[in-house]
């Protein structure tokens, strides 16, 4: 048991009236990369904010390093959130601050790492994700996926037990979202500890060893990759998964066009039939 | 006709050495100026750090009510019967200097710490939680994220109170102390020589508000140098 990093147990959340989070349960283990898919507002977020007490949560525990961080005082939460990092979907970089002193600030600050030896931790990992050249840049200066790249050393750089990822690619234009997801993959291969929000289901598929999909402010479905996108669902995740996927629109669509062009003529009211095609296929 | 010029600037500054009213009102102009300017900002910040954190985060109920109390006075009220009150009721027996910049340094502190405010509020809210997810405590990611930011972009609106303030000061020849507007009163009511004395204050005034402005438009380009333009929020 002592490889669980995180064990959260019945976990709540209510703003105002309205309770986000239903009761939730599951450990996060050293070494796993957990993947949080479902549809919005079924509190995939509030869950990740709530493991590093961004968000306070209203019932229930998380035990991390052995005590219940969720009634812990300022200071050991100031604790908890250094050991946690997290990467945000609109980045966050302190605009005011260099790359370097962005990723810098931190380890300065928070360990007391003297600024040379910060420095050069952080120009090793600017490297890794092929960024050394802009250590000197500021982050106005940077595309989305670099910001998002630079994001990641930034909570690298504090050497954390676990990374959590809230919607890292969805602020990317498309081209951009390869560049972060392969930082990610990198970092799960050398054995990170990840909790990812996405809407990525290829990473899900390929990276992660366990999915969530969370759905009403509960876990409604808990398994592996395989157990997620290679069976059928019924219900819910079923739905999910057909629209962010698109298979069961796909197959419809094949069908229907297999009908409408097997006589070889195409009637007005089968073009008709292909522009509501084409509409449904936009929302 | 210029020989007549040149007769009323010698009787109004050089003869009976009156030109030190003038030397001597700026020294306490700029005094007080200064001083408050500073005091202000002083005020300004941590009145602007309690009020923003209860709007933003809920914090600092008692202390948040004693801000608005004192925001609600301090505006409400003249700049002038603020001076006399202070000097007249308050703090009697002090040095006139002294309670001028008390004066002035707790009216500006009310104004700037609004200015102030309203730059803490523009700063997107992913900065503090960026700051504190990093693991820095409340009061550090206000002071390192925060504020340099909303001073930044607020400097245009802070150097405008400073210069405001600097001119306000021209009303503390109603507790008696002699600034460079009261100097050149004085010089008006010894000579009775009117054009003089006053255009020549007001040329000084206006000179000190240049170069202030110039001061502050260096700050500005250099603030702007180091890091980017004003804050997106995808930054």
């Amino acid at each position: 048991m002592s490889d669980i990093l995180l064990k959260i147990e019945n976990l709540k959340k209510s703003f105002g009236k309205l309770e986000v989070l239903k009761g939730l349960t599951t450990d996060i283990r050293k070494g796993e990369v957990v993947v949080m898919i479902g549809p919005s507002g079924g509190g995939k977020s509030t869950f990740l904010r709530c493991m590093n007490l961004l968000e306070q949560p209203t019932e229930g525990s998380i035990v991390f390093e052995g005590i219940d961080i969720v009634k812990a005082d300022e200071t050991t939460k100031n604790h908890v959130r250094s050991e946690m990092g997290m990467v945000f979907q609109h980045f966050n970089l302190f605009p005011h601050l260099t790359i370097l002193d962005n990723i810098t600030l931190a380890p300065r600050l928070v360990r007391g790492i003297a600024k040379p030896e910060a420095e050069k931790e952080a120009m090793e990992l600017l490297t890794r994700v092929g960024l050394a050249d802009k250590a000197k840049a500021y982050p106005q200066q940077l595309s989305g996926g670099q910001k998002q790249r630079v994001a990641i050393v930034r909570s690298l750089a504090m050497h954390p037990q676990v990374m959590l990822f809230d919607e890292p690619t969805s602020a990317l234009d498309p081209e951009m979202v390869g560049e972060v997801l392969d930082v990610m993959k990198d970092l799960a291969k050398n054995g990170m500890t990840m909790v990812v929000v996405t809407h990525e289901m290829r990473f899900a598929r390929d990276v992660a060893t366990r999915v969530l999909f969370l759905e009403g402010g509960r876990i409604a479905v808990e398994g592996t990759p395989a157990e997620i996108f290679d069976a059928k669902h019924e219900g819910r995740l079923g739905e999910f998964l057909g629209k962010v996927t698109g298979v069961g629109f796909r197959e419809k669509v094949r069908d229907e066009l297999r009908d409408i062009l097997a006589d070889n003529v195409v009637t007005p009211e089968e073009i008709d039939c292909i522009r509501e095609m084409l509409k449904e296929s936009r929302k | 006709m210029f020989q007549s010029l040149i007769d009323d600037f010698q009787l109004c500054f050089v003869k009976a050495d009156r030109w030190r009213y003038l030397l001597k009102g700026l020294g306490v102009t700029l005094e007080v100026a200064i001083a408050a300017i500073l005091l202000g900002l002083i005020i300004g910040f941590v009145v602007a750090i309690v009020r923003s954190s209860h709007d933003k985060y809920g914090k600092f109920g008692f202390l948040n009510a004693i801000a608005k109390v004192y925001l609600t006075i301090i505006r409400g009220t003249p700049m002038v019967v603020q001076l006399l009150i202070c000097y007249f009721i308050i703090l009697k027996s002090l040095d006139k200097v002294f309670v001028a910049i008390l004066a002035f340094g707790i009216n500006s502190g009310a104004y700037q710490a609004e200015i102030m405010r309203a730059g803490i509020m523009s700063i997107d809210p992913g900065q503090m939680e960026a700051g504190r997810a990093l693991g820095l405590s409340y009061w550090r990611t206000m002071l390192k994220v925060i504020l340099p930011q909303a001073i930044r972009n607020v400097l245009p609106a802070l150097g405008n109170e400073f210069i405001v303030l600097m001119k306000d000061t021209s009303i503390v020849g109603y507790i008696a102390l002699i600034d460079l507007a009261k100097g050149g009163d004085i010089i008006r009511s010894q000579t009775y020589s009117v054009y003089t004395p006053y255009l020549t204050v007001a040329a000084i005034y206006l000179v000190l508000v240049m170069t202030m402005t110039w001061l502050l438009g260096i700050l500005e380009r250099h603030l702007r140098n180091t890091g980017a333009n004003p804050v997106h929020n995808d930054s």
